[in-house]
This record gives C-alpha cells, structure tokens and sequence, in this order.
C-alpha cells in the first residue's frame, strides 16, 4: 500500500523499462541480489548491518564534490562557487542505489537523481524512506527505478555524472558492467566508481574481521576473488573504449589527474568514521578506495 | 464519588480533543526545531541563522515557553546587575564574535577578568594567575557577563534573521513519533503540531526532549547549596587595579567566589551546606553582607563559629540580627589579632573611606557595603550527565546540548561555556551534513557532535567534581597537599605560564582562567586521592606532586 502510494511521488523518468527477461544477459548476479534483498529492512539503521556504508557516505559525498569543483577549476579558473552547490541541476545516475543512501544526499545537493537498482526489494525501501521526508518527497529531483543498468542504454538519455558505490564487487562480468557504465556517461561528464582491492588486507579487513570476526557485515557479503585492483580499473581504461582515444592515456603508474583518480577510503575503528586518504598516500588503496574517471568531452 | 470524579476528567477532555484532532492532522514541517530559549537554545538558532548554507536549505524554528519579549525589551538600571552571570571564556566569546552575535550584547556591562586569586580556606596557601602571563592585554582571561545580557544579544541577532522562527509563549505539550514514521511530532499547547527533521534538546535539566529519546542519566546531588547575588562595593581605590581581579577561597563547606561584574558592584557565588545557605538567607541581606566579607577574611575556626551562630539562632526562631553579627566578627577579628586598620578587618570599616589602602588590600575583595535588592537566591548543586547525546531507535533525531546533556557543578562558571562549545559544534556539525547533502537529522551527521563534545565535557565536570571533593574536606594530609601544590605553582611563573598556555590552546582560543585551575588540580587531586589511602606518606607524595606538575608543563611545551 505505502510502496503504490510512493510510486506515485517517484514517477520513472525512464519510461522504457524493459521486462526482467533482459536480466539473462546483465551483469547481475542473482545470488548476490537474493542477500541484499533479504538485508533490505535494514539499510536505514544507521547503527545496524549499513553502519559502514553510513559513515562512507559523507566521505563519498565529499570526494564528487571536491572532483567536481577541480574539474570546474581547471576549466574557469575564476571559478567562486561553493563546492555543495556544484551538482545542482545535473544529471546524475546511481547505479546500485540500495537503500538510497547516496541518492538522497545527491538529490539534496540539487542533483537530478535517478536511483536504479536489481533489488526490488531495495528500491522499495529507498523509495519508502524518500517519502518520509518532506524535502525530497516534495521535490522532483530523485526517482528510483527496478531495473538493472543495462536496460537503461536502450534510452537515449545519458548523464552528467555516473556513479557506482560498493557495486563493482558483487557484479559477474566487471568489464561489461563497466562498459554499461562508461556508455552512460555524457562526453565530458564523470564516472565515480569505489570498491574493494583484491589483496591479503582487504581480505584480512572485510572479510576475516569484518564478516566472520566482529560480525559487523553479514557473512557473505563479500567475495574475494570479485575483488578489482585499482591497477585494473585503471588499465581498462586505458583500452577503453575498443575503438578511439582511450579515457586515460596508456603507460605505467598513476594517471594524470584530469583523466582518472585513485583515492584510498581508510576507516579509522577508534573515531568510527571513514578518512579520505590524500592523493597517492603510499598503501592507503590496499582495501577500500573510489575511483574517478573522466570520458573525454569529444567523445560520444 | 466516582461518577463525579469521572465527570471532571471527563469534561476538559471534550474542549481539548477538537483543536487537538485539527492540528494533529496538518504537522508543520521543520528540518530544526529547537525547544529552550535559554542562552544554549538562543545561542543554536543564532548560530545556524547566521550560515547563509543553513539559512538557504533548512527550516529552523525555536519554541519557548515563557515570554521572550521580556528578555528582549530587558533594560536594567544602571549600576544594577542580574544575580545571575557567567564568566565567557575567549573560546565562548571567540564563537559569538564569529556567529556577530557579540555586537549585540551591552559589552559595557561586562568585565574582563584580568587576574584570578584562589586560597585554601584552612592553609591560605594561594595561587594567582594573571592574563599578563597569556599575553592577551585588556582582554583578560574571561568576561563576566550577565546571561540576561547575552540572551538579550542573541534575541536581537536573531530579529535579523527573519528565516529562524521564534514560537515563544509556546510549552511543549508532548513529543511523539509521526505515525509510521520516525520523525518526531512537537504538540505544543497553542494546537500546533510541529514535525521534525531534528529535534535539539536545550530545554534543561528537565530536558521534555530527553524524556521523549529515553536517554537515561547519571549523577548524584551535592550536599550543596549555591547563594548567588550581586554586591555593591565602593570602587578600588586609586592605589589600587581596578575591579578585575576575581576571587574565591575554598572553605570547607564550600567555596566563595567574588567576580567582578563593574567598577562598584561584583557577583557573588556562595557554595555551602543547604541549612547554612537557608540560615543566612533567612537572616537577611544585611547579615548575609557581613558574613560574606567574613568568609573571605577570617580563618577558618571562626567562620566555624559564625556558621553555628546563625544555625542556632535560624532553628530557635530569632535569627541573628545585623549588630549582633557585626559585634561577633569584631571580636573574632580581635581575637585572632586582626588590627582595625588591617585588610583582613571588616567589621566596623567605613568602606567609603578612601586613603592609602592598608597591605593585603588586594589579596582580597573589596568590602562589601550591600546587597542589590532582590538579587538573593539560591540553587542546590549537581552533577548530572547523560548517557548519551543523541537519541536512538524510536528517539532518535534528537539531540541535547546544554544543560539537558550535563549539568555541572559551578564551582568554575564553566555551565554557560560547556553549552555554548555544544552549540557551536552541533552548528558545525550540521554545517556539515548540509555541505555533503546529508540529512542533518541522521545518525551519521550527528554523531561527530556526540564524539566530539562527550568525551570533553565528562573531563572538565570530572575535574569539577574532584575539585569541589577535594576542597570540602579539612582532613590534614589532603589540606597540607593541597596547599603545597598550590604554592609549588605560584612560585614557579613558568610552570603557571606552562599550564596557562596548554589550557588555553596553541592559538590561544580556549583561555580560561577556570581550565588553568582546573588543570592545575587536577593534578593534586591525584596526589592527594595517594595522600588520603597512604595516611603519611608525605614525602612520596611531595616528589609525586612535583613530577606530575612537571610532567604537564613538559607536555605542553612540547605541543
């Protein structure tokens, strides 16, 4: 009943969905959304299963503000406005929104959000909890939609700013899922991609502790070996796309910082709350980072 | 019976269910509501007012009960003062400079206080502190000021700011939850209904807001009683500082602090046992002027004898009368050797006398003359801290600052700026969420506020609580401690500059005076907790005592 009423608030503003058929040939794991669907309930206790993602959220926020803002620099160095207002009236897509944590901190920047994930479950929850508050609910900057992100290269629409938090890991074929989401990127706008690096740390930290120690995540959550290498993200950009410039110009070590950023999310036990690591601290992407990368503006 | 009884209930229930059932069906909506219009909850609103970020996303009201035009419209006669002030530290000072805030308050009615004398009541060791020494001239190490005067500049700040909403004659009826939601619902007694995305509690020790987030709290009550008034003095003479220099000696019973408020009138804070403090009220202003220039003068034994003289005389019925405490103190003055021409003498001088001051006149106040009418009062003592800042589960979206998360024993003045440190971190913290797009009513913006300000508070009201322990006993090792480590201090200026600066910050932002002699018992109270378990051990203690004072200098200097 509450979830029809909030379809209502929440019109799609994708209008061609495709039926779920298409799920055969996404990068979607079906197991992997099984889990998140039954931890649905509790996305929005802050102090429960998502306490992580909660304290994560504002660093996220924090480093697309500051990408933004140095894009923005470099191309009007005059440039006076404050970071928090950067996203306003922009297109942005969050592919695997969950229970809308992101979403709803994007669309209170201004952003115009489309929230899409696998879950229906997830969706339900994100959009329950949007119609509660009247700031977002009144206004028409956030939607979410059931839908995995492959159906959405079937409309024309393209976004300014793409991201993709803590999703990268729990989808089949990387590589594809990374294709859908660099196609939906405009020319010149951005991917924001975080996960977690497949080394001997981020096993120890998010699996062996995280899981099966402290019992702070629930058992499963993870998998090691979907872990990706920042080197790896990296070099898929650095042949991507097949044809054309690539995004990030090829050779060895860091990209330049116009084209692609590495920055480590290192999370501090004792002031419970996640520190953005400085740009290329030595160690600091061992276990959880965001990745950021431009599409070129000349490219289509 | 019961049908009558039933019936009375009954009626009012009727006048009261249709407004009720209208306004509960449209809420308000707010992102801040505020309840307390105290100097925290002001404060708050004046704060967030003055965000331009804040100002243009959120929706920010303050509901109060009382009529806050009063404080607004407040226009005292000159020379007179509130029986109730504060000293600001700069840190205070600095975050209502920052919020232009300050420009509102009557600083004329303030006073710095540019140096600070403590004594032992039964030792007289003493220890001085001078703002020369932090190197911040004319600013001293605190301001006095009156906490009417500093609402009056908050609520004038905030008549400029058209967009934070003041709801004052409006008590708080109940707090609820939304119905299937987790906002909470603020009914106040005029029908409205405000939901909220944030709730702050600065509503007191009996904080609505507290009992509405089941956040439970532990303290106790000191066996204490506070006399608080305003003094009237003839200003010091031209031989003399001016009338900057607060005083306080810890007497066994408690401790008496005189500060400077004006040139001719200073606040008083009286800490002592509840039947004394009802005693000497009762006896009157006049007697309870001559006690108060007694209880920084005479040693302790007679002032024991004083304090039972007017407990006697208040439990049969008669109490003391002005001559009869006036020819008391004489004679314990004589007794003791005190020389009518002597700065300890007060009986019988003639304080509008002005000459070549006598020696000592300025380890002490000035000499009380009278008492400004109406400003005798008095309130008991406590120490109270809640479990936590924030609420949670059903409570949550609510958090307490001020008074309604600690209340603190005043010993320090320090009350006033442990709300306002609140405040200006809540504010921050907000600030905050709102720069990230954050939902500043969430857990996760909020939490910063309760890491940050929690751990702080508990320390210095744990400091608090140890001082007020450690000064109301007269047991001799503890006495002896206490009052070697106070004279170890005053002879060393660098160890005092040492303890000063690592008080006030690397910059110099949170001088105060009270953090310096916070700081500077705190180590003795460790001691002299060795002191009370050992029973002799003297010279252990001694070396212990020492090492710890420059143990913390060492500490500071390497910052």
């Amino acid at each position: 009943m509450l979830i029809i009423s909030s379809l209502k608030i929440f019109r799609p503003t994708c209008s061609r969905v495709v039926a779920s058929s298409r799920y055969s040939t996404s990068t979607v794991n079906p197991a992997e959304i099984a889990h998140f669907s039954r931890l649905s309930s509790q996305w929005w206790d802050e102090a429960g299963e998502f306490s992580f993602l909660h304290q994560m959220n504002p660093v996220r926020g924090r480093f697309i503000r500051e990408k933004l803002l140095e894009v923005a620099r470099d191309e009007q160095p005059a440039l006076s406005e404050p970071s928090s207002s950067l996203l306003k009236g922009l297109d942005v897509l969050d592919v695997g929104c969950g229970g809308g944590l992101l979403s709803e901190s994007l669309a209170r920047l201004g952003a115009k959000t489309l929230g899409v994930d696998a879950s229906e479950a997830n969706i339900s929850i994100a959009k329950l909890h949007a119609a509660q508050d009247p700031g977002l609910s009144s206004s028409t900057t956030l939607s979410y939609l059931h839908t995995p992100a492959e159906v959405l290269l079937s409309d024309t629409k393209r976004y300014d700013v793409v991201c993709s938090m803590e999703v990268l890991e729990h989808v089949d074929n990387p590589p594809a899922f990374l294709d859908t989401c660099a196609q939906l990127v405009k020319p010149g706008g951005h991917l924001f991609l975080s996960t977690i690096s497949r080394t001997a740390l981020a096993y120890f930290l998010t699996i062996f502790m995280a899981e099966d120690v402290l019992r702070k995540v629930a058992r499963g959550t993870h998998t090691h070996a979907k872990f990706v290498t920042p080197e790896e993200l990296t070099a898929f950009f650095r042949a991507y796309p097949k044809t054309g410039s690539p995004w990030v110009d090829a050779g060895r070590g860091p990209p330049t910082r116009t084209q692609a950023e590495v920055r480590g999310l290192v999370y501090n036990p004792l002031g419970a709350r996640w520190i953005l690591a400085p740009r290329g601290a030595w160690g600091a992407a061992e276990c959880n980072y965001i990745f950021w990368v431009r599409k070129p503006p000349s490219q289509n | 019976m019961l049908a009558s009884t039933s019936k009375t209930i009954y009626r009012p229930t009727v006048h009261r269910v249709l407004p009720r059932f209208i306004s509960s069906s449209t809420p308000e909506e707010w992102d801040v509501v505020i309840v307390g219009g105290g100097p925290a909850g002001l404060a708050l609103a004046s704060a967030l007012g003055s965000s331009k970020l804040v100002r243009e996303s959120l929706r920010v009201s303050l509901v109060e009960a009382s009529d806050l035009s009063k404080v607004h419209e407040w226009s005292p006669v000159a020379g007179t003062f509130s029986n109730r002030a504060s000293s600001l530290t700069h840190k205070s000072q600095a975050f209502l400079k920052d919020i232009r805030a300050w420009e509102h308050v009557d600083e004329g009615r303030t006073c710095p206080i540019q140096d600070m004398q403590v004594w032992d009541g039964i030792s007289d060791a003493r220890i001085e502190f001078s703002a020369s020494l932090l190197g911040t001239p004319g600013h001293g190490m605190a301001r006095m000021t009156e906490n009417l005067n500093l609402q009056r500049g908050l609520l004038r700040h905030l008549a400029n700011i058209p967009q934070v909403q003041i709801l004052d004659k409006s008590r708080v009826q109940s707090i609820d939850l939304a119905e299937g939601s987790s906002w909470p619902l603020v009914r106040l007694d005029n029908g409205r209904v405000l939901r909220s995305r944030l709730l702050v509690g600065a509503d007191g020790f009996n904080s609505p807001v507290r009992s509405f987030a089941k956040i439970s709290s532990f303290g106790w009550a000191y066996d204490t009683q506070a006399i608080v008034s305003t003094m009237n003095h003839p200003p010091r003479g031209a031989f003399m500082g001016p009338n900057t220099t607060a005083y306080q000696r810890f007497l066994p019973t408690g401790p008496i602090a005189f500060l400077p408020i004006s040139p001719m009138a200073s606040s008083l804070v009286w800490s002592t046992k509840p039947p004394l403090a009802t005693a000497l009220i009762a006896s009157g202003p006049d007697v309870l002027g001559y006690m108060i220039n007694a209880a920084f003068r005479l040693p302790d034994v007679s002032m024991r004898y004083l304090h039972n003289l007017i407990l006697d005389a208040h439990e049969s019925g008669s109490p003391v009368t002005p001559p009869q405490i006036q020819t008391e103190i004489a004679w314990r003055e004589r007794s003791h050797g005190i020389e009518e021409t002597s700065a300890y003498a007060s009986a019988f001088i003639d304080a509008t006398k002005q000459g070549i001051p006598p020696a000592d006149a300025e380890s002490l106040p000035p000499i009380v003359t009278s008492l400004q009418p109406g400003t005798v009062a008095s309130f008991p003592l406590r120490f109270n801290h809640t479990d936590s800042y924030l609420g949670d589960g059903q409570g949550g979206r609510t958090v307490l600052v001020g008074d309604a998360a600690h209340t603190v024993h005043p010993l320090a003045g320090q009350g006033l700026n442990l709300g306002l440190a609140d405040v200006e971190c809540l504010s921050r913290c907000i600030q905050d969420a709102l720069a990230h797009g954050g939902d500043v009513g969430s857990r996760t913006a909020l939490l910063p506020y309760a890491q940050e300000r929690y751990l702080e508070n508990h320390k210095i009201m744990s400091v608090m609580d140890k001082l007020h322990k450690l000064y109301s006993t007269s047991f001799e090792p503890v006495v002896w401690a206490r009052s070697v480590g106070l004279e170890v201090v005053n002879e060393f200026d660098s160890v005092k500059t040492a303890l000063m600066m690592e008080a006030s910050g690397q910059n110099g932002r949170g001088t105060s005076v009270w953090d310096v002699t916070a700081k500077v018992v705190e180590n003795f109270a460790a001691t002299t907790d060795a002191v009370r378990i050992i029973g002799t051990g003297v010279s252990g203690m001694f070396g212990a005592g020492i090492q710890s004072i420059l143990k913390a200098s060492s500490t500071s200097s390497r910052k």
